[in-house]
């Protein structure tokens, strides 16, 4: 039967599972629309194309499945970068798609023709321009098989009008066979040994410590690692894409690491003999200054992705492999063990350093982020911005289930927190949903409550107004001599006025005396904001200055 | 190990924009190109490129690293000056008179070249051989008024199979 490019790429599309596209239309894409309506196939028309991609990233990181956006060329395809370059950061599995002039213009600077190839270059997998619609299939398929396999990440197709409108006999046997490349060399002989050497290491050192990255979530090891860290009675630290891997209360959790992590995990990294680190980069703000980071141990370092090895700790037993392979093959190697000088000796520790403390480094905001986290339903996925708010949520947040702490770790994208939470409703409906942003990255994608509101996406939006860029107030203050330059946001908007007029009830009280204010917002059965003022001077403690250690923290324990 | 002359062969499908890919990755690991040879191998669906780049030895681990993230990289190695055949071939275009031409001949036979092109004014050499031999041939010919040359790059073959 004769059909045409865009009907061969949503009916491959369906195949692959996509039940859901987030996108924005123009004339080159137009082929693709046309035949979105008969596809079962929804599309939600967001207000810009960059809120697009992060739903879609969204939506991906809340199911474990591939995210689907689509923008039209040119500056639709533009628009979708800076969502495109965080999918890529965190190892997010998405299929970009992109409108193109027709391919007789290709190259010709046509209207609304942008080389997103090329643009995309370093911030995509891998990326195709299909010039036939006998391509389009096969390219799909192992498009979909790129973005998912090995460590995930965005994987951009692009689109000529032409190709989407062309018609195409495929014939009677449409099984495409999709092949994805093999390297030659796969080093995979020593994989057993190595496992034997790690599983020695964990044995018999005194001091060991597990390093959990965004790795394990990816490739879906949680519950396998939560067995390993309870037999081995092994405590954890996580970097902050590793958070929310192992249920936080198992008693071994000992926080994350690095610029803004805890104090607790940032000091036993550092008393550590020997660090199992699995799923992790080890990026400059989980190590601080590298030649310091954790002087005593040795280190084991698994990972799917051999780039991520050794690329900025040497690694003393690297491991390249499937994560959850790897711990299900590592943990009848591990022995049973009780670990009590060590874990007492951790327990003395958190002690010295106080669990009130802790509560208090992140000021007011924290208590009522854990006000909020009691008065959600249990299953809930709380979705970071960027700045203070964030940290105040990776820290005060407690995660009971993987996915469900959702936060733009590698890239640190402002913005991403409202769009982000469209696509994780849509692709988890039953679970309760809450933003946390701050006022400069709400205003970032502020157009997305256009969106929430059309499709009514019960989503909760908390926005914790200070007035300022808070982290950089903070940065400023500690390392800038207080010259508070170019971060005043100042209090003229009425954000609470502004939801209104998207059409989404709001609320606003302050941080100190949230009155009834949270549980109005989590009694709501449609979308609501929540706008809660906070003193600028509410920071995050202890922090770690640039080019000092993971234990050489302002506000931390002295001495 | 300090900076030294670093050669990589890289196999990779042969399709369209591939090579940009390749070189991004040298580019955004602040390496540069000195010398890249890119063109099929006896299967044609696989191009071999051969590059040089100045560099120390962290270069290849992470080249080779970043490198083999590309879908359309299939294999990355370095060649090593002792385990390998390296040639380069090298166009030459001199401007002559009638002495140079004449000196042009006579001394061309001391070395592995051919003359390809002789008209009045003008002609094209052709040289091959090891880096050593065609640096020796261009600063011979340096005195007589090189107007352009054209290099291949090296291209090296591992002398022993083993895949590469
Ligand atoms: C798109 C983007 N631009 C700039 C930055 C730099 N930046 C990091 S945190 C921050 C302040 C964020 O302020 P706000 O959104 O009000 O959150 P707060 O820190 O006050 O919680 C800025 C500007 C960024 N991360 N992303």
């Amino acid at each position: 039967m004769e059909k045409t490019g865009a009907e061969i790429l949503l009916q491959t599309l369906r195949e692959e599972g996509v039940d859901v596209i987030f996108g924005y239309p123009g004339a080159n894409s137009l082929p693709i629309h046309d035949k979105l309506e008969e596809s079962p196939i929804r599309h939600y028309l967001v207000r810009h194309e960059q809120a697009a991609a992060h739903a879609a990233d969204g939506y991906a990181r809340a199911t474990g499945r591939v995210g689907v956006c689509l923008g039209t060329s040119g500056p639709g395809a533009t628009n979708l970068v800076t969502g495109i370059a965080t999918a890529y950061m965190d190892s997010t599995p998405m299929i970009v798609l992109t409108g193109q002039v027709t391919t007789d213009l290709l190259g010709s600077d046509a209207f609304q023709e942008t080389d997103i190839i090329g643009i995309t270059m370093p911030i995509t997998k891998h990326s195709y321009l299909v010039s036939d619609p006998g391509e389009v299939k096969s390219t799909v398929k192992q498009a979909f098989e790129i973005a998912r396999s090995g460590r995930p990440g965005p994987v951009l197709i692009d689109l000529p009008r032409n190709v989407m409108a062309a018609k195409y006999e495929q014939s009677g046997n449409e099984d495409v066979t999709v092949s994805v490349p093999q390297k030659r060399h796969v080093e995979r002989k020593k994989d057993a040994e190595d496992l034997q050497r790690i599983a020695n290491y964990m044995n018999m050192s005194e001091r060991p410590v597990i390093l959990v990255g965004g790795g394990v979530k990816l490739a879906r090891a949680c519950d396998e690692l939560s067995g390993l860290i309870e037999k081995g009675s092994i405590p954890f630290v996580s970097t902050m894409m590793g958070i929310g891997s192992v249920r936080s209360s198992n008693g071994f959790n000992l926080g994350f690491i690095g610029t803004h992590g805890n104090e607790l995990a940032n000091r036993i990294v550092h008393d550590a003999d020997f660090i199992m680190t699995i799923g992790a980069r080890f990026s400059d703000r989980s190590t601080s200054i590298v030649k310091e980071f954790a002087p005593l141990a040795t280190i084991a370092q698994i990972d799917i992705d051999p780039s991520s090895i050794g690329k900025v700790i040497k690694a003393d037993i690297p491991l390249v492999c499937d994560i959850r392979e790897a711990i299900t093959k590592l943990t009848p190697l591990v022995e049973r063990k009780e670990r009590r000088e060590w874990l007492s000796r951790i327990e003395k520790e958190r002690n010295i350093l106080g669990k009130d403390r802790s509560m208090k480094e992140c000021g007011p905001a924290g208590a009522f982020i854990r006000d909020v986290q009691a008065a959600m339903p249990e299953e809930t996925t709380a979705i970071t911005d960027v700045g203070l708010n964030q940290i105040w949520t990776v820290r005060s947040w407690e995660t009971k289930t993987p996915r469900g702490m959702i936060t733009p770790g590698g890239l640190g994208t402002m913005g991403f927190s409202l769009p982000a939470a469209m696509g994780v409703k849509v692709g988890v409906p039953d679970r309760g949903v809450v933003v946390f942003s701050g006022d400069g990255g709400f205003f970032m994608n502020i157009q997305e409550l256009a969106t929430i509101s059309y499709y009514n996406l019960p989503v909760k939006v908390v926005v914790f107004n200070n007035g300022h860029l808070g982290m950089i107030r903070q940065i400023q203050d500690l390392f800038y001599g207080s010259r508070f330059n170019d971060i005043e946001l100042g209090n003229k908007v009425d954000i609470v006025a502004v939801a209104k007029g998207f059409g989404i009830d709001a609320d606003r009280i302050s941080v100190e005396d949230p009155g009834a204010g949270i549980e109005k917002m989590c009694a709501a059965a449609g979308p609501f904001l929540l706008e809660v003022i906070v003193n600028p001077d509410n920071y995050v403690y202890p922090i770690i200055p640039p080019g000092r250690s993971n234990i050489d923290m302002i506000g931390g324990r002295q001495g | 190990m300090g900076i030294r002359e670093r050669i990589i062969a890289i196999l990779v499908n042969n399709k369209p924009g591939v090579l940009s890919r390749v070189a991004g990755v040298f580019g955004r690991l602040g390496y540069n190109i000195e010398s890249l040879c890119v063109a099929e191998t006896i299967s044609p669906e696989i191009s071999r490129i051969t590059s040089i780049t100045n560099a120390d030895s962290d270069f290849i681990d992470k080249v080779k690293k970043q490198l083999t993230r590309l879908v359309d990289v299939l294999d990355v190695t370095e060649l090593f000056p002792g385990q390998s055949a390296q040639r380069e071939m090298i166009l030459i275009g001199i401007n002559l008179d009638q002495e140079g031409r004449a000196e042009i001949v006579r001394s061309i036979g001391m070395f592995d070249c051919k003359i390809i092109s002789m008209r009045n004014d003008y002609c094209i050499i052709q040289v091959a051989g090891s880096r050593e031999e065609v640096e020796t041939v261009i600063n011979f010919l340096k005195p007589l008024g090189i107007d352009k040359i054209a290099r291949t790059g090296v291209l090296a073959l591992r002398y022993k199979d083993s895949g590469f």
